[in-house]
């Protein structure tokens, strides 16, 4: 259990202040990040002597898919490399060393620089179903709803650069720049979705 | 398992006839004799023959030899009278097949398909081939199945196989029960691995094919300390046609045993004949062994087969397979093709690497690209600065839990269809390709799989 309801693992409990003792799990299901070799990178040769790579000469990438932190990253002849698949930002940052040590056993002078957790998505599931129309309604420009495109309600917070979708259901999907803020934007949204929860008879 | 491998020893021996065929133009544009390509030849077909495809030969014929075996009249019962005949030391596959004995002046044999070879054989039968040719043994042979009979028939250059046809009444010189059977297979054979054979090869049996000069060998009384396992054919024309065979006189006298009737019009059904003549050839040189004197070969072919085939059987038995550069899979470079997409772009890698060689090549090029990418975003400016990566052993990924993946002896070399990925499960939808799978070569037009990663 961590230590406090807002540190950044890849669950994160939260005590809600109202009235509410549950705690809700937020679950990171996805790291996304990059970094850099600093050299360039011979797709070819990768494609050809790699273990477990992809080779999409169409794009111009390369993947290379790991086992042990799982995580698949598209490698680029320019020495730019996105990691993603890992459930957390420690679990990125080592899944990525690993594939520029990789990098260099085949040859390449890697130099690891520039790691950068780009995008974190995480899953959480309210303990009520939620009645969208009302939320969007309450939070006029800042929730859009468009049930015709698509079945959830989008809910954008600046400041975090978070952006949360919200299902009739009650589970919610968070994306944001790293796992502090999307803990941080589940808790803001938390009481405005209690608000207009659906009474459970429905 | 794929079964139909006799047509994965056809296809290779087509192959083998193309590229010969297409290069005999070249090899005489270059001044070099026709018997070198021959020779060529020879030793590609007897490599290739060799090689593990040559065990899917072995179960096709397993699979089709199909013969019956006739008792002559007088020797209705002699099956029971036989001493337990010499077996060729990998007997394990030896199976007595039962004598039916029929009222009819003929007993008939047939051998089941499947048999396992060798097989006992007793004296005074006369066996038949599927094609009709019959073959009176008089003595008890093994009949063993020649691995490289297939093959064999293919190969039409070699000496010319006839059937030399003992005079039904025994010409003039020949002693009744000597007839000497001269087959000669062409092939191939220049084959080779003889080294395993098993006792039989005391006898100094001749890796060469060369069918011992008829006639003057033939007509031997008594039993030849050469024992020529062959199966003389009696054509059915009362006249005996001494056969033309492009053989070498073996300097002993060539004796055989076993008589062998043939009624067949036909020249040969190969594999049968072969199977017997070996069988034969096979017996009659244990049972004189200790009589052998010379170290010529007559039936080069008949041996050499017969040498084969013992050796596949030991093979099968002890595993041991000597191949002398079997696994050189030369027969799937033929076939290799490259993914058509890899191709295309060949091309354009190879520029787009020359150029970020080019760039790279500034081997100070860490200062100068880290400088012109830090120029490009300031955002990682900090970033670049804070290398303090350096990568060490600790970043290994777990040295790759198979790292001998790609050490595996199953290949398959083919063009893709179409490769499907959805997370980690894999469908390949492949077609025209060769591979060799546990250590047998099998041919596809096309091939569907799935795996996991």
């Amino acid at each position: 259990m961590c230590e406090s309801p807002w540190s950044p693992c890849c669950t994160a409990h939260f005590l809600m202040d109202s009235s509410n003792e549950e705690a809700l799990d937020i679950i990171v299901t996805n790291v996304v990040a990059t970094f850099r070799t600093r050299c360039h990178l011979n797709l070819r040769t990768i494609a050809l002597e790699g273990t477990n790579v992809i080779y999409k000469p169409e794009v111009g990438k390369v993947l290379m898919k790991l086992r042990k932190p799982k995580i698949t990253a598209s490698i680029w002849s320019s020495g730019k490399i996105i990691c993603t698949g890992a459930t957390s930002e420690d679990e990125a940052k080592l899944g990525a060393r690993r594939l520029a040590r990789c990098l260099q056993k085949l040859g390449f002078k890697v130099r690891f620089s520039a790691f950068r957790v780009v995008n974190v998505l995480a899953v959480c599931s309210m303990p009520f179903a939620v009645h969208l129309i009302d939320f969007t309604k309450n939070n006029r420009p800042i929730a859009s709803y468009e049930p015709e495109l698509h079945p959830a309600a989008t809910y954008r917070i600046k400041t975090l650069k978070a952006t949360i979708q919200v299902f009739s259901t009650g589970s919610v999907t968070v994306t944001g720049p790293n796992v502090q803020n999307v803990a941080t934007a589940v808790e803001q949204v938390y009481p405005l979705l209690f608000e207009c929860q659906k009474p459970l008879c429905k | 398992m794929l079964t139909n491998s006799g047509p994965v020893a056809k296809l290779y021996l087509s192959i083998i006839d193309d590229v010969i065929e297409s290069v005999r133009e070249l090899f005489m544009d270059e001044g070099i004799e026709d018997r070198v390509l021959d020779d060529l030849r020879h030793l590609w077909e007897t490599k290739m023959m060799q090689s593990k495809a040559m065990e899917d030969f072995r179960k096709n014929n397993l699979n089709s030899s199909n013969f019956v075996l006739q008792l002559p009249a007088n020797y209705s019962q002699a099956d029971q009278d036989l001493p337990a005949s010499v077996v060729i030391p990998a007997s394990q596959n030896i199976q007595r097949f039962p004598v039916k004995n029929i009222s009819e002046p003929l007993t008939t044999f047939s051998l089941p398909a499947g048999l396992a070879y060798p097989v006992q054989i007793p004296a005074g039968v006369t066996l038949q081939t599927a094609s009709g040719q019959l073959y009176k043994v008089n003595v008890p042979v093994v009949v063993t199945q020649a691995p490289g009979v297939q093959q064999l028939v293919s190969q039409p250059t070699q000496k010319a196989t006839e059937w030399r046809e003992a005079p039904a009444s025994q010409s003039a010189a020949v002693p009744p029960n000597t007839i000497h059977p001269q087959e000669v297979e062409p092939s191939a054979v220049t084959q080779p691995p003889q080294a395993n054979l098993p006792p039989i090869q005391e006898n100094s049996l001749p890796q060469q094919l060369r069918v011992p000069d008829g006639e003057a060998s033939q007509l031997q009384g008594a039993l030849c300390p050469q024992p020529e396992g062959t199966l003389e054919e009696r054509e059915p024309s009362p006249q005996p046609e001494p056969v033309d065979l492009s053989m070498t006189v073996s300097p002993c006298s060539h004796l055989l045993d076993s008589q062998i009737s043939t009624e067949t019009a036909q020249l040969k059904t190969r594999d049968i004949d072969d199977i017997l003549k070996e069988v034969i050839e096979v017996e009659r040189e244990k049972a004189q062994r200790a009589r052998n004197l010379a170290s010529a070969k007559t039936d080069d072919q008949s041996e050499a087969v017969l040498g084969l085939d013992l050796d596949y059987n030991y093979s099968d038995l002890s595993e041991i397979v000597q191949l002398d550069g079997p696994a050189d899979n030369s027969d799937i470079e033929e076939e290799e093709e490259v993914p058509l997409e890899e191709n295309d772009f060949l091309g354009l890698i190879n520029a787009e690497a020359i150029k970020a060689l080019q760039e790279g090549d500034g081997s100070g090029d860490g200062s100068s690209i880290s400088s012109g990418s830090g120029g490009e975003e300031e955002a990682y400016e900090i970033a670049d600065v804070e290398e303090d990566d350096p990568l060490n052993s600790g970043d290994d990924v777990i040295e790759q839990d198979i790292p001998d993946l790609f050490d595996t002896d199953n290949v398959i070399v083919c063009q893709y269809d179409k490769i499907h990925r959805c997370k980690n499960r894999w469908k390949f939808h492949l077609k025209d390709g060769v591979m060799c799978y546990r250590g047998r070569d099998y041919v596809f037009s096309k091939a569907v799989g799935e795996a996991e990663w």
